[in-house]
């Protein structure tokens, strides 16, 4: 007789299998923020690396609602903020990020999961170094902070570069996230249903 | 009340779950990620190497040059005592790894895997090998966070070593960083030493701090240097931080992170 206890805890009981649910998530989030600092070789291009709580949250709000896509968003924007500076904020980029993702009407245009979320994840990468980089502009615009230092030529040239090596990082990294937390999800969206 | 009822049992445990997620996240953003730090530096421990120092002064030349810069300084502090100059004692430094990079692309921010347990504490300066590197501006139990003098943000008071005109730097990421001269027709030129200036109220004076790359004498409102900062920022491993009392802590500082020098 086979008895395998994994098994058993997913048909144990609803209760359960949510709490196991939110374990794996919320660990999976933790893994996102324990990745942030490192720097691996083939991880790294000009000292640049891979925007892992970008690609968690599109990862999350590919097929989930505006709502939850922007909850995911305001969440791990605090937790980045956390993790570096809080002004200015990586809220509005990440909500962003998530409400767009979510919106994104997919199945419409492209067929492969995999490529898709690579190009969703380049687009949005470009979009959240944006807003950081508008936001960089605006407190040097508004004159009333004193870490507006950059002028808008730097922040510019600035932009250019981490945008772009941001992108591609993140969006070759991106299967990583998504392929393991995609499969466990639509798992437990199976299970769920009677 | 009925429809309440029936909108909290079909949303209440999702919002609930939602309000916790919520107040978790706030919590960590207002400690600055100090759990998640703890955690980083528990988890990269095993891979954290002893300090090298052999590899560091494989070189003969640099024992060379070191040998000399001792003879230069007890000669140095020599005529200082015979001035009757009252000199700041040098201290000693704790050495420390660098456990972490910048979180985000916008900051040039190093982790160290030492904290306060360690003696270490906001406002400490950190040196590398080659020169300044930053100054701490948060520190948990075992990890400390660098702003890097690489990042825009940290402004640095310094002084041409030969010619002894001064000027603020601004961090300009990677290695670079970019020198406003003070006068308006300053004495520098092309390899020339740059290290803190003692109008610098967050960093000691007389720390090296990189070479001059390019010069452009003509920019407005300042002249301009470009500088090449001297210590390996992209691949520090190893780190010593010394204590260091700055003028601006002493009065309560409104933002920590800018040095105005």
């Amino acid at each position: 007789m086979r008895n395998d206890p994994f098994k058993n805890l997913l048909k144990s009981s609803a209760y359960n299998r949510s709490l196991l649910n939110w374990a794996v998530t919320v660990a999976s989030v933790l893994l996102c923020l324990l990745a942030l600092p490192l720097r691996f070789p083939g991880m790294e291009l000009a000292g640049i690396g891979p925007n892992w709580l970008l690609i968690w949250v599109v990862a999350w709000s590919v097929k989930r609602t505006v709502f939850q896509g922007a909850i995911a968003g305001l969440v791990l924007g605090l937790l980045q903020d956390g993790m570096t500076a809080p002004h200015p904020t990586h809220v509005l980029s990440l909500v962003l990020v998530g409400v767009l993702t979510a919106r994104l009407q997919k199945q419409r245009y492209i067929e492969e999961d995999f490529i898709s979320v690579a190009l969703i994840v380049f687009g949005m990468a470009v979009l959240a170094e944006t807003v950081v980089a508008i936001q960089f502009s605006l407190q040097k615009l508004d004159g009333s902070s004193v870490q507006a230092v950059r002028t808008l030529a730097e922040i510019w040239t600035y932009h250019q570069r981490t945008a772009l090596s941001s992108a591609i990082l993140s969006s070759l990294w991106a299967p990583v996230i998504y392929f393991p937390l995609n499969r466990w999800w639509e798992r437990m969206g199976l299970l769920e249903q009677p | 009340m009925y429809t309440l009822r029936r909108w909290w049992d079909r949303y209440g445990i999702r919002m609930l779950l939602v309000g916790v997620t919520l107040s978790t996240a706030w919590v960590v953003r207002e400690t600055q990620g100090a759990a998640i730090l703890e955690v980083y530096q528990g988890m990269t421990r095993p891979f954290q190497g002893a300090p090298n120092p052999e590899e560091q002064i494989a070189n003969a030349r640099v024992l060379e040059l070191q040998q000399r810069l001792v003879e230069l300084e007890s000669q140095n502090q020599k005529l200082q005592d015979l001035l009757g100059y009252a000199s700041a004692s040098s201290q000693k430094g704790i050495a420390a790894p660098v456990i972490g990079r910048s979180a985000d692309h916008w900051w040039q921010q190093v982790t160290l895997g030492r904290g306060s347990k360690d003696g270490l504490q906001v406002g400490h300066v950190v040196a590398g090998p080659g020169g300044l590197v930053g100054r701490i501006t948060s520190v948990t139990s075992r990890t400390s966070r660098v702003l890097l003098i690489s990042d825009p943000t940290s402004r640095v008071g310094v002084v041409v070593s030969r010619s002894r005109y001064t000027g603020y730097m601004r961090g300009q990421a990677a290695n670079r960083a970019v020198l406003e001269f003070f006068d308006k027709v300053p004495d520098v030129r092309r390899g020339d030493v740059i290290s803190t200036s003692t109008f610098s109220q967050l960093f000691p004076a007389g720390m090296p701090v990189g070479r001059v790359e390019s010069v452009n004498l003509n920019k407005s409102p300042a002249p301009e240097a470009v500088i090449e900062l001297s210590s390996p920022i992209s691949y520090l491993e190893w780190v010593i931080v010394y204590p260091h009392q700055s003028a601006a802590a002493q009065s309560a500082p409104a933002n920590p992170e800018v040095d105005v020098p």
